[in-house]
């Protein structure tokens, strides 16, 4: 065994969107960050769609850019088709979704991770973290080395003894043709006790564009004009950019019968899969099986990049075998004569039950085990990349003996998301939607700035030079919701932003005022109990006169804070009266025995 | 920023109730009662009228209590008003419409003690009220909710939680495919609910005279059979008399029961002109507050002797009360006895002849007494509790602006946030509505893309 001589603060096990985010923050806010994959090459990898960003996703990745991340900077930087979802609605549901280039998205990413000062990147696979009494204390590789660190991040992504189905055929795989983490798996849940489940999730198959009739297919343009997914990037210099489109089409009632005849020659009905799989992006046999009387399901052709011919096929994720997904292709209009590039397939993996996790994301199990993205149940670029990026945050806080940093569900689409995986649990993989959050006219895309930017400059995410900016931009939004007839230049040093922003910014405001004050308010009430913490040696499933069932949920759940308490379901308004009044009086009884 | 709330801090039933209120907007609220914009001074009872409305509620002892000078530490109103459900019970209502809401179970305890009013023992008494409360509260949603009402606020709240999905779906619809909600769909969908609310919310005064019983005050002069009116109506169901005796001079209280319903029947010293002592005075004095505290008024006249001056000037009285008044024209088995006396507007008033000797009329008294309990709904839904009351009242504001924005063509997003404002009220009732609700019935009624 050789053992690295150098302590990290933070070792980050996975590249992937989670990992990635996780190690850039950790590094940034000055941790000796170690981020280990099995593969550089695939660091950072679109593993499924070629896109960043959709509903809901949109915005948590505008949050990720005003915390100091590198998604929407990235996504920017490989784009290939801007498209602002739900502009039929209203702006508190406008989403941004860019479709990218998928090597330069990886490749970019891998370039931001090389530059960042206190990360070291390596090629390794890690399979077993060590633990002393105090928690984490290194981490075994699978070529036996040695690495001594503070605390570990856990971002496996499917890779989890992950095992890949295509029809009834069964392969190993985190993904398809790259090993899974066995080892690891088996040390997680055999000697660190972590409560591990399987989640199922599936991906479509790539066609080859030649062949493709355009003309049986609906154009989607790039949207004109663009609004980039990062608060950093130029909007005008973004615009001159050439644009790809996608294509629409649609199933057909003989999609509808290949599918009907070989429901049990796919992976998921035909026995093999018994994990759960998300009801939302269901594989297409499962859209037959549950809603029978939709006969035409739509399909999204989406570039791979910009240097191939690969299309994804959005709605087409599927793990029938490969003479069906032939067939299913050639029943679609425009496809008939395309030709498969890769076979869809669905691919099963290992997770951890989140509700084992503290609101920063460290483990009640194992001190200084932080988990990130799809180990704890989620799906999702998006989603793993929020996580990260507060993973990184808060290993990096603990090793200097910081208060963790947890966002408020009101705060942010990621706050709403972390606090419901741990508060919540997950039985099936968890996306995000815009109903999740109650305070949806508060957690907008055109505001995420001024949500986030404050606490990324305190915590040191975001460099000092923006600050000017943002404070400028500030000032004048307030103006501009104060009155939108106000006398306002440009002025050159208010980049990124600028006035344009603003007013968009202050007329989305206006329109929603009412509705906002009201959502303030409930959130502030919802703060006033977030701000009670449940002190440590009080355990609150013990308090007298609590429902048994809500004892039970709290023994499981070990809520921080009166809030928390409050939200994990079954718990009932006198509980937390009741727990309010003896958190009060633990409290006080404490602190006369401390003066006695 | 903390809620004001408010309940009756006294038991039911007494001469004089406590209602009390607590909370930084306590002393706004007293102000907007009644109608007084100068300055309360804090630990003095004033005497105001409380208004509802432009009519006069009550005539009360108000103390305002400045935080932190008060039972919970917050700013505190007491209302010392008279006794009658029907004042209490308004009063907590016109409260809770200015903004207050109906305090839960030890609430007021809870804030005394968080606000350092209270030390660690009494706390623990505290902890017991509140965990008892919890017990029966979750009964309460268990089994004595568990009939036809919950019945019908799951199928609104069902109603409502779908259509909500219906919105919420379209706007996390990513494949952008699905076509809009007709408004008129939506509308349709809101006001069936709306309806719903508005019959259960209209059997709120009736299912609180069912729960807190319906009060009679017996009223008339001296002899005119006021106590062998009482006895008789009392005495036909011996079983649950409880008490007789009781001195003229005094108001008696008798509680009976009729096809189920509770009345509560005030018998009343008699009213002249001269009381002849003190005693009679206050007698007196408390026949008047009884008459003021009564749901009905029971006017009791010898139908064998012409009006007198008291009789005519208690009329007068009586007709201010503004109550639903029965004359009773007692002794009508008398040689000479009259079926109709003369009185001020007596059209509009029923005329009842009754003998407590010969057991006539008395049956009908009390079919016309309990027939507003009878006109509780066929089918058994009745609202008796405030808080369900105030709850449904919240959730029928928040639809009806959901139509007034519908018109203006909000968007999804604006209608989903009074729904949601709605349904809050409904989970208040019936346990708890979260987002998974919503995306369940998402999943289980619409094909999602990715």
């Amino acid at each position: 065994m050789f053992v690295c001589n150098k302590i990290y603060d933070v070792v980050v096990i996975g590249g992937g969107h989670a990992g990635c985010e996780a190690a850039l923050a950790a590094a940034k806010l000055g941790a000796q960050t170690l981020l280990l994959t099995q593969n550089l090459d695939t660091i950072a990898q679109m593993s499924c769609n070629p896109s960043i960003g959709g509903i809901a996703k949109g915005q948590i990745v505008r949050e990720i850019d005003a915390l100091g991340g590198a998604m929407g900077r990235v996504t920017d930087h490989a784009a290939l088709h801007y498209h602002m979802l739900n502009t039929g609605k209203g702006p508190a549901v406008h989403s941004p979704r860019v479709q990218c280039d998928k090597k330069v998205y990886q490749f970019t990413f891998k370039h931001f991770l090389e530059l960042q000062p206190n990360l070291d990147i390596m090629q390794d696979e890690a399979v077993c973290i060590s633990t002393s009494d105090h928690g984490v204390d290194g981490v075994l590789t699978l070529r036996d080395t040695f690495y001594k660190t503070k605390s570990v991040i856990l971002t496996t992504g499917t890779f989890l003894g992950g095992t890949i189905h295509i029809g009834t055929v069964m392969t190993p795989g985190g993904r398809y043709n790259d090993m899974p983490s066995n080892l690891l798996s088996k040390n997680l849940s055999k000697e660190l006790g972590l409560h591990l489940m399987r989640f199922k999730t599936g991906t479509p198959m790539r066609i080859n564009a030649r062949g493709l009739d355009y003309s049986k297919f609906r154009l989607q343009p790039s949207d004109n004009p663009l609004q980039p997914i990062s608060h950093f990037t130029d909007e005008h210099e973004q615009q001159k950019r050439k644009f790809l489109s996608c294509y629409i089409t649609h199933t057909t009632l003989e999609t509808d019968k290949i599918l009907r005849e070989n429901f049990q020659r796919s992976a998921m009905y035909g026995g093999n899969i018994h994990s759960m799989g998300p009801r939302y992006c269901p594989s297409v046999e499962d859209k037959i099986k549950k809603f029978p009387e939709v006969t035409s399901h739509p399909l999204f052709l989406e570039p791979e990049g910009a240097h191939t011919e690969e299309y994804y096929i959005q709605g087409f994720s599927t793990s029938m075998p490969e003479d069906v997904q032939r067939a299913l292709i050639a029943s679609v209009p425009g496809m008939e004569n395309a030709s498969i590039t890769r076979m869809g397939y669905a691919v099963e993996y290992d997770c951890a039950n989140p509700m084992d996790l503290y609101p920063h994301l460290e483990s009640k199990i194992v001190p200084g085990l932080f988990c990130a993205g799809q180990i704890n149940g989620t799906t999702g670029y998006e989603e793993a990349g929020g996580q990260g990026i507060m993973a990184g945050i808060n290993a990096a806080l603990k090793v200097q003996a910081k208060e963790p940093f947890v966002l408020r569900r009101d705060e942010a689409y990621i706050g709403v998301l972390i606090d419901d995986l741990v508060t919540k649990g997950v039985n099936e993989p968890y996306r995000m939607f815009t109903s999740r959050a109650e305070y949806r006219i508060l957690l907008r895309n055109d505001n995420a700035d001024l949500r986030l930017m404050p606490h990324a400059f305190n915590l040191g995410m975001l460099e000092d030079i923006y600050k000017p900016a943002f404070e400028k931009y500030r000032t004048l939004c307030e103006t501009l919701k104060a009155n939108p007839k106000a006398p306002v230049t440009d002025e050159p040093d208010l980049f990124p932003w600028s006035v344009e922003k603003a007013q968009r910014h202050a007329d989305i405001h206006r329109k929603y005022e009412g509705y906002y004050e009201r959502n303030k308010k409930d959130a502030e009430k919802l703060a006033e109990i977030d701000a009670i913490k449940i002190p440590e040696g009080f355990d609150p499933s013990t308090v007298r006169g609590i429902l048994f069932e809500s004892s039970v949920k709290l023994r499981e759940v070990k809520p921080q804070t009166l809030g928390q308490a409050s939200r994990i379901p079954g718990v009932t308004p006198s509980d937390i009266q009741l727990l309010a009044v003896h958190i009060e009086r633990f409290r006080r009884l404490k602190n006369a025995k401390k003066t006695a | 920023m903390q809620s004001t709330i408010c309940a009756l801090a006294s038991g039911q039933g007494g001469a004089v109730a406590l209602v009390r209120l607590s909370g930084p907007r306590a002393l706004d609220l007293l102000k907007s009662l009644t109608h007084k914009d100068g300055a309360f001074a804090p630990r003095q009872q004033v005497f105001c009228t409380i208004y509802d409305g432009g009519n006069i509620l009550d005539k009360a002892l108000v103390t305002y209590f400045q935080a932190p000078h008060s039972f919970t530490g917050e700013d505190v109103v007491e209302f010392a008003v008279h006794g009658s459900s029907y004042i209490t019970g308004r009063l907590l209502e016109l409260l809770c419409q200015a903004g207050a809401t109906p305090a839960q179970r030890g609430e007021f305890s809870q804030r005394a003690f968080l606000n350092g009013k209270m030390d660690l023992v009494e706390a623990q008494g505290l902890c017991d009220l509140i965990a008892a409360g919890n017990k029966s509260a979750h009964q309460l949603a268990m089994h004595s909710l568990d009939g036809k009402l919950s019945a019908r606020l799951n199928e609104m709240k069902t109603k409502l939680a779908e259509l909500l999905a219906q919105i919420e779906v379209r706007l996390d619809d990513v494949d952008e495919e699905m076509q809009p909600l007709s408004p008129d769909f939506i509308r349709q969908e809101i006001s069936a609910v709306l309806t719903h609310i508005q019959t259960l919310t209209d059997t709120f005064s009736v299912g609180r005279l069912i729960k807190d019983g319906l009060k009679v005050a017996i009223v008339g002069a001296p002899n005119s059979g006021k106590s062998s009116l009482l006895n008789a109506l009392v005495g036909f169901d011996r079983a649950i008399v409880t008490d007789i005796c009781g001195t003229t001079r005094d108001t008696v209280e008798e509680t009976l029961e009729v096809n189920g319903q509770k009345i509560i029947l005030t018998d009343t010293a008699g009213i002249r002109a001269h009381a002849l002592d003190v005693a009679e005075q206050e007698g007196m004095r408390r026949s008047l507050r009884a008459m003021e505290q009564a749901d009905v008024i029971l006017f009791v006249l010898d139908a064998a002797r012409p009006l007198s001056a008291e009789e005519k000037q208690l009329w007068n009285d009586i007709e201010k009360a503004h109550k639903r008044t029965l004359v009773i024209l007692n002794k009508c088995d008398k040689p000479g006895a009259v079926s109709t006396v003369d009185l001020p507007h007596i059209a509009d008033y029923k005329q009842l002849s009754v003998s407590c000797k010969k057991n006539i009329g008395l049956d009908e008294i009390k079919t016309i007494l309990t027939a507003p309990m009878n006109n509780a709904p066929t089918d058994g839904l009745m609202l008796s509790n405030l808080r369900h009351y105030e709850a449904l009242l919240r959730a029928q504001t928040e639809l009806e602006s959901t139509l007034i924005r519908l018109k203006n063509h909000a968007g999804g997003e604006i209608q989903a946030e009074h729904l949601r404002g709605a349904l809050k009220y409904l989970k208040d009732l019936l346990g708890e509505i979260t987002p998974d609700d919503i995306l369940g019935i998402i999943f289980s009624k619409f094909c999602m893309g990715k």
